[in-house]
Parts: C-alpha cells; sequence; structure tokens
C-alpha cells in the first residue's frame, strides 16, 4: 500500500475516532431535543464533569473501567436531579427560556469544576493496556482511539436496542414524533422525562471520560465541542437519532480530513457543511420534512 | 405615582438625565462607557428577541464586526472618526444581511442554532487571520480619535471624552430604536411575535419583515460594537466569541426583554455587578450561572418588566393582566419539525 | 345534482346561481400528510357573492381544505384558481393580497395587542410594512378604518383592552374583524361560532349574513342549524371527499349526508 493512501486510512480512523465521541454527545443532545424539547446548552459541562468525576475515580481506584462505569453513573444522577428540580419548573414555558436556563447552568458547573479540581487542566494520559499502537495490517493505529470507535458504537447499538426493544424505548419514540401525545398516553410523565434527560446527560458524561485522553482534561473542554455537537444534531436532522450518529461520523470525517489537507479551515469546515446542508436541505440529512 | 407615569411619558428625557448623572455614581468613566455601549447592544439584540420573537445566539459576531471594522478602518487607513463607526455599522449590517437571509428558513432553536455557528464562523476567521487582527492577542494599536468636527476637536483619549461621546452616541442610537419599535413596522415586528401564522394570513411576508428587523439589529448591534473600539482603543478575540452571545441575552432577560429600557438597565447591572464581583472574586461567573437560572426561574420577565407588572396592578387592581410577555410568546413559537 | 357520487362532478359543472367565471375554483384538489389522504380530488365553484357552507363530520378535511385555500398548506396536486389566476403554491402573505383571508377555528389572536391594535395591525397590511420612522397611530386612514371594523363586530367598547383578556365570544368576533381588515374579497370562515352561547351564535350568525351581502364567504361550521339558516349552497366532505353538493334543501334530503349524520354517521363521526 503506498504511502499516501496509508495517510488516507489513518485519517479515516482518526475521523471515525473524533467523531465517535460527537456521535455519543449527540446522540444525547438529540435524545433530550426530541423527547423533552430542551436544547441543552449545559451538555458540555456535564461532558467536562463526566471527565473529572472519571479522573477522581481514576486517582482513587487506578481502574479506568471503573471511571468508565462510574462517571455517566454520577453525571446522570446529576442530571436527573437538575431536571427534577429545575426544568420541571419551567416545562410549560417551553425552548427558548430552557436554553437560556441550561446556558446559566453550564456557567455555574463549570465555575464549580474549577472550584473543586482547580483551574489548570489535566494533559491526555491513556489509560494502561490501551498505550500500543494496534497493528491494522497496513498500519499502526492508537489502540485507544480504536477502543473510543468500539465504544461508541457498543453504546450506539445499546441505547437503539434499547429505543426498540423496550416499553421506555416505545415511548421515547412516540414522544420524539408527537410529545402531546405521550401525556394523552397516559404515561407518567414526569419520571419519564428525567429519566430520559439524565440518560442523554449521562451518554454526555461517558464522552468526557472517553475523550479525556485524547484531548486532555479542562474545565473548558466542553466548551467548544458543545457547539460541535450542536451543528452535529442539526446537520443529522433536529430529534433524529440515526441523524444524530451519521452527522457525528461525518463531521469527524470532515475535521480530521480538512486538518490532514488545510489545517487552518478544519474548525471552520464544520461550520461550512452546516450552511450548505441547511440550504439545500434544510430540514437535515436525516430529519423529516417540515 | 403621577409624576412617575408622567415621566414615563418622556423616556427619552429620563434617559438623557439618567445618562448626565451615571458617571457620578459609577466607580470610574471607562465602566459607565462600557454600561451604556452594552446597554446599546443588549437592547439591539432584543429588537429580535423581545420585540420579534426570535433568539439569536450568535449576536456577539455583529458586536465583533462592528469593533473590529471600525478598529481596522481607523489603524489601516487612518479615517476619521465618525467614518470609521460608519464603516463599523455598515460591515455588521451586511453580515446580519447574509446571516439573517440563511438562518430564517429555521425557526425556534434551530435559528438559535445557525446563529451561533455563523458567529462562530466569523470567530474562527479573525481568529486565523492574525496577520490583520491579532488573532487571540486582540487587535491593539489604534490610533486616538477625535470628532473631527472644525473648531470643536473632542479627542476621545481621556475616558471623562470618551464617556461624554459615548452617552451622547448611544442617546441617539436609542432614540432611533426607539423610532423604529414604535413604528409601523414595530409594530408588525410585535405582531409576528405574538403570532407569525396569523400575521402571515394578514397579508405580511413575515420572513422578509423579520430579516429587516435582523438586519436592524445587526446594525445597532455593530454600532454599539465600533463605539465599543474607542472606549479603550482594544478589541479582544472575545467580542466575537459566542459566550458573548450568551451574555447580551442574560442582560436582555435580567432587565426585562421586550420593554423598553429593560435591557439598557440589565446590561447596566450586570456589567456593573461584573466589575464589582471580579474584583474579589476570580470566580465571577459563578454568579453569573446563578443569576441566569435564578432569573429564568424566578423573573422571566425581568427588572422593568417586574417593575411595570407591579405599577400596574397598583394602578388597576381588579383588571386582569395579559400573561408575562417573554416566555409564553417564546414558548408559543411553532417549533419546525 | 343532489345525490352527488363521491368524486365524480367534473371541474366546470358547478356554475353557482348560473353566474359566469367562478370568483374561485379549485380542480382536482388533493393534500395527503404521508400515507393518508385527508383532501382528495375536492373541485369546487364559488360564485361571486356566494355564501358557501362546507360540513362533514369530524377529521373529513374541512380545515384542511381552508389551509389550502388560504395557501397555509400546499396541495399535494391540484389546482386553485381565484378571480381567473392560478394562484396553487402561492405563499399564504401573497394569497391574502390578492383577497383571500381566512379566519381560524382556535382563536389566533395577538393576546398582548390592545384590541385596536390587532385590527390595526390587520389594516396596516394593505398599508405600509416597511415604515421605520412614522409614529403608528399616526398612520391616516388607518386608525379610523380599525375603529370602523371594531364598530362593524361591536368591540368598539373595548378598544382598549388587551386581545387576551376578552371573552370567548369577544375573541371569535375580533378575528373576524382582523380578517375583514384585510380587504378580502373572499372570507373563509373557520367555525365561527365554535363553543359560542345560543346568543352570541345567533349574533354571530346575523353578522355573517350581513357580511355575504358584500363579501364572497366560504364557511366551515359544525352547526347545522347556522348552516341550514344562512348559506345559499352547501358542500358535504367525508373522509376528504365530495360526498355531496346542494342547497339547503337538497342536502337536508340527500340519503348519504343522512347517513354520515345520523345513522352509521355519528359512530364514524366519534370514531374519526
Amino acid at each position: 500500500m503506498d504511502a499516501t493512501l496509508v495517510a488516507l486510512v489513518t485519517q479515516l480512523f482518526t475521523g471515525l475516532a473524533v467523531g465517535s465521541l460527537y456521535v455519543l454527545l449527540a446522540v444525547g443532545l438529540a435524545l433530550i431535543f426530541g423527547v423533552l424539547g430542551i436544547t441543552n446548552f449545559a451538555h458540555g459541562a456535564f461532558f467536562a464533569l463526566g471527565a473529572y468525576v472519571g479522573l477522581t475515580v481514576l486517582g482513587r481506584t487506578g481502574n479506568f473501567w471503573l471511571a468508565l462505569a462510574l462517571a455517566p453513573l454520577v453525571v446522570g444522577l446529576l442530571g436527573l436531579a437538575v431536571e427534577r428540580g429545575l426544568m420541571q419548573r419551567i416545562a410549560a414555558r417551553a425552548d427558548v427560556m430552557s436554553l437560556l436556563l441550561t446556558y446559566g447552568l453550564a456557567i455555574m458547573l463549570v465555575e464549580i469544576i474549577k472550584l473543586v479540581w482547580g483551574k489548570t487542566g489535566y494533559p491526555p494520559t491513556v489509560p494502561a493496556g490501551l498505550q500500543l499502537p494496534v497493528n491494522l495490517g497496513f498500519a499502526y493505529f492508537p489502540a485507544y482511539r480504536l477502543f473510543v470507535i468500539g465504544l461508541a458504537l457498543v453504546v450506539t447499538v445499546a441505547v437503539i436496542l434499547l429505543l426498540e426493544r423496550t416499553d421506555w424505548g416505545l415511548i421515547i419514540r412516540a414522544a420524539t414524533q408527537d410529545r402531546e401525545m405521550v401525556s394523552l398516553l397516559g404515561v407518567e410523565n414526569g419520571r419519564f422525562l428525567g429519566l430520559t434527560f439524565a440518560l442523554g446527560v449521562a451518554l454526555a458524561g461517558l464522552a468526557g471520560v472517553a475523550a479525556g485522553p485524547i484531548v486532555g482534561i479542562f474545565p473548558d473542554m466542553g466548551t467548544d465541542i458543545l457547539i460541535e455537537s450542536f451543528v452535529v444534531v442539526v446537520v443529522g436532522g433536529l430529534g433524529s437519532l440515526r441523524g444524530a450518529i451519521a452527522g457525528g461520523l461525518l463531521i469527524g470525517l470532515v475535521i480530521s480530513f480538512t486538518t490532514l489537507v488545510w489545517p487552518a479551515v478544519s474548525q471552520l469546515s464544520i461550520f461550512i457543511l452546516m450552511a450548505l446542508v441547511l440550504l439545500f436541505r434544510p430540514q437535515g440529512l436525516l430529519g423529516r420534512a417540515a | 405615582m403621577r409624576w412617575l407615569q408622567r415621566l414615563a411619558r418622556r423616556p427619552m428625557l429620563v434617559l438623557a438625565v439618567a445618562f448626565v448623572l451615571l458617571p457620578l455614581v459609577v466607580p470610574y468613566y471607562a465602566l459607565a462607557s462600557h454600561m451604556l455601549v452594552f446597554g446599546l447592544f443588549a437592547s439591539a439584540f432584543d429588537l429580535l428577541l423581545g420585540h420579534t420573537g426570535l433568539l439569536s445566539f450568535g449576536h456577539a459576531a455583529f458586536f465583533g464586526v462592528g469593533a473590529y471594522t471600525a478598529a481596522l478602518a481607523a489603524k489601516l487607513f487612518d479615517l476619521p472618526l465618525l467614518v470609521c463607526l460608519l464603516l463599523g455599522t455598515a460591515a455588521a449590517g451586511l453580515w446580519g444581511l447574509v446571516v439573517g437571509a440563511l438562518a430564517l428558513r429555521q425557526r425556534g432553536v434551530a435559528f438559535a442554532m445557525l446563529t451561533l455557528a455563523f458567529g462562530q464562523m466569523i470567530f474562527f476567521v479573525v481568529l486565523q487571520a492574525r496577520g490583520l487582527t491579532g488573532g487571540d492577542d486582540g487587535l491593539r494599536g489604534i490610533p486616538i480619535r477625535g470628532l473631527g468636527v472644525p473648531g470643536f476637536e473632542w479627542r476621545l483619549d481621556n475616558s471623562l471624552h470618551v464617556y461624554v461621546f459615548v452617552a451622547a452616541a448611544v442617546w441617539l442610537a436609542l432614540w432611533a430604536l426607539q423610532r423604529v419599535l414604535a413604528s409601523p413596522f414595530g409594530h408588525v415586528l410585535e405582531a409576528i411575535r405574538e403570532n407569525e401564522v396569523r400575521a402571515r394570513a394578514c397579508g405580511y411576508d413575515t420572513v422578509r419583515v423579520q430579516l429587516v428587523a435582523f438586519v436592524f439589529s445587526a446594525l445597532f448591534s455593530g454600532f454599539a460594537g465600533a463605539l465599543y473600539t474607542f472606549t479603550l482603543y482594544f478589541v479582544a478575540l472575545e467580542t466575537l466569541h459566542w459566550t458573548l452571545s450568551g451574555y447580551v441575552a442574560l442582560m436582555a432577560i435580567l432587565g426585562g426583554s421586550g420593554t423598553v429600557f429593560g435591557p439598557l438597565v440589565g446590561a447596566g447591572v450586570f456589567i456593573l455587578l461584573r466589575d464589582i464581583v471580579s474584583t474579589f472574586r476570580d470566580d465571577w461567573q459563578l454568579f453569573v450561572g446563578a443569576a441566569f437560572v435564578l432569573c429564568v426561574l424566578l423573573f422571566p420577565r425581568g427588572i422593568c418588566g417586574t417593575l411595570q407588572d407591579v405599577l400596574a396592578r397598583r394602578r388597576a387592581p381588579a383588571a386582569e393582566l395579559p400573561a408575562p410577555a417573554v416566555a409564553p410568546t417564546l414558548a408559543r413559537q411553532p417549533r419546525e419539525g | 345534482m343532489t345525490d352527488t357520487p363521491a368524486g365524480a362532478i367534473g371541474p366546470a359543472t358547478l356554475k353557482a346561481d348560473g353566474t359566469g367565471a367562478p370568483l374561485l375554483e379549485t380542480r382536482g384538489l388533493t393534500h395527503r400528510f404521508g400515507e393518508l389522504r385527508v383532501v382528495c380530488d375536492v373541485n369546487l365553484a364559488i360564485a361571486r357573492g356566494e355564501l358557501r357552507a362546507v360540513i362533514g363530520p369530524n377529521g373529513a378535511g374541512k380545515t384542511t381544505l381552508l389551509k389550502l385555500l388560504s395557501g397555509e398548506l400546499r396541495p399535494t396536486s391540484g389546482r386553485i384558481l381565484f378571480k381567473g389566476r392560478d394562484i396553487t403554491g402561492w405563499p399564504m402573505h401573497r394569497v391574502a393580497r390578492l383577497g383571500i383571508v381566512r379566519s381560524f377555528q382556535i382563536t389566533h389572536l395577538f393576546p398582548q395587542l390592545s384590541v385596536l391594535e390587532n385590527v390595526r395591525v390587520a389594516v396596516q397590511a394593505r398599508h405600509s410594512t416597511y415604515n421605520f420612522w412614522r409614529r403608528a397611530e399616526a398612520l391616516p386612514g388607518v386608525v379610523e378604518r380599525a375603529r370602523a371594523l371594531l364598530e362593524e363586530v361591536d368591540l368598539l367598547p373595548k378598544a382598549a383592552l388587551p386581545a387576551g383578556v376578552l371573552s370567548h365570544g369577544e375573541q371569535r368576533h375580533l378575528e373576524l374583524a382582523v380578517a375583514l381588515a384585510a380587504e378580502p374579497e373572499l372570507l373563509l370562515l373557520d367555525e365561527p361560532t365554535a363553543g359560542m352561547s345560543v346568543e352570541d351564535t345567533q349574533a354571530t350568525a346575523r353578522l355573517i349574513r350581513r357580511l355575504a351581502e358584500r363579501l364572497t364567504i366560504v364557511l366551515v361550521e359544525h352547526k347545522m342549524d347556522v348552516v341550514m339558516n344562512i348559506a345559499q349552497r352547501i358542500v358535504v366532505l367525508h373522509f376528504g371527499e365530495v360526498l355531496a353538493e346542494g342547497t339547503p334543501a337538497e342536502i337536508r334530503a340527500n340519503e348519504a349526508v343522512q347517513d354520515v349524520y345520523l345513522g352509521r354517521g355519528r359512530a364514524a363521526g366519534a370514531g374519526a
């Protein structure tokens, strides 16, 4: 295999790894938006919180797998509390107010992270056992990035199974189609909404733990990636889970390849992509037409 | 209460008096200048949120484009102050036309996301164009400007002169904004905010009207940004970051979105509190976040809106009051899906 | 003509009152939501000056028909002609400016504007959108016209109140005034008496009849007594198709209509 092709394929895998993080974030965002109608601006802060909780668990136990399991749980519980305690109060006032509320919450969370864990970040440290490059047959590729791709795959499949095989999933799917229908069905709304929000932010927390060894851990780590995740959701189609998955991978690849070809525009490229999608397909790639 | 009502009928006069008194109560002139500049910015932003029912989350871009354009006009071409301000305003308006035309294909949250993304586009362009803009170091070396009127060379080289100029400019801009809101066009905006489908049924091309409103908002935001340039002779990259877009939303809501001077008051309170809190706590943003949360939960009508309600209730205790402005009207926006 | 099978009417067979070209004509008008055909091959010809009622059980597609005619929805297929012009697919505001204006079933007001402002904004649509400088209250003629419209619907005494605090019946009347403000030639009324008391219903029916003297009206209505009293011709929709069409007397005597409305119709209506 010639060198250019190897570089391209390596970049493809890098793009998939980055895209996997976007997928984890965007699926949570799309879930929350679809079911609760909330644009969760605190999603990036929950992402950072996940990374920090993971860091603490790792520091105490030295076990990365435990961190990977516990951090989403902690973040999810906090999400449940937030939904029950705050979001509920403005449920009737819907989307724009919830956007502003979660934005305020995001600012607070980031500051709290700074108070608890300090302002300086931690450089990326790949967990033991995943440090070696893996031979893909044509090139070596960092094992950890392969792991992230696999993790996102497993989690996404699990979420899809949850949605398609369980009663809860059925209600979620119904709710993304028509939110008012669900209350008509007599579903016990409160707990259902809270759990969905918790699941969404738990995915963000999981993404945070997974992202730490790639991008490092710092209080503002969720700020820019939040905006990028929104781009993913809009490109994929607001409220569409499959759209979030496709959009996440697409954006990851676009970033990865523009970094290779023309680094200066890599951050810009996704916004251009989004503008193009909205011009030619306003409902997003996999969104339903209005 | 009589005198209050009489004063309320002459808002621009009240404002002029307030602008004269402001530097006497605020710790230093530059702070007072910033309160007014951001007050204008928040008012321009609220032309969309409070009066048209559109939440833009990318308004920092218009403020920033105004600021950078005015700064570059002064630095590279040594143009006079008023021309710099004009260019900054026009550049923001042009960018507003582009963003508005694209973003208004969507409504609600998707609209907010689009404006946000376009704002980030400008942010990255300015960050990359380091040679011209100074990148993340900000733009420095802007020459001192004066009013440039023969016989009245009011040089903006000290904070008092700056304040006087800024106060006059902001007063004029707010007066113009007021006129727009009270004009037939302004009433069409209110109608669209209240019920877009209905406005369309009346024969209004609502998307076109909203685009015009968007450009107006960008123009006034750009003017505020251009003024900001000459308060410090320095433009920070942060003026373009989306966090400022968030702050300006907070200012408007804190003061009372949809009220005439609420955004101005909200911006003043925000800038003042930030200045005070940040001198003795470096986690001042924690308070910003908490203010945001409390405001949305407890006072969605903001300072001026709540005040208005109280006054109205006192005047007509028996009459039913219309529902609170901001929240429900926004909630009623049909979600595209 | 009294017992017309569904969808069998040709486009040009109907010319109400024997006058020439109809003011509004639809040809094969169809609208689908996904697989569901909500309006199916509807051919209408409405003469200038006519008061036409559209009735049918719940889910028959009446409101969708109005949405199609007013440009709020784009038909899947078929054409709409108004004053001889093909307006199929025109956006709502252009349709409104050409002269078709609809009132809404669910009261669709500007709740925080005053009663007068509601009408004034609507009147203004004919005069001035992009006037940024003048005071809105000072537009010549607009306020006078708005007050005249309020007078017509008996709401002038309440002109200064916020529209949101009006009673239900009053809001429906304001809704009418707002629709009239756009100076329609064809007024589409979507259940103008829904939820009204008997007295209010009668007053509204009188108002509609008065309006019909100078306007062409298409009226979607549930209350049979109202329809039978004031409509000149009636179209019966059933599952999106035209089940029957004719004068009130003809419709009353129509067996298919009786089936839908009386016998099996009750169950079908409830189930829809």
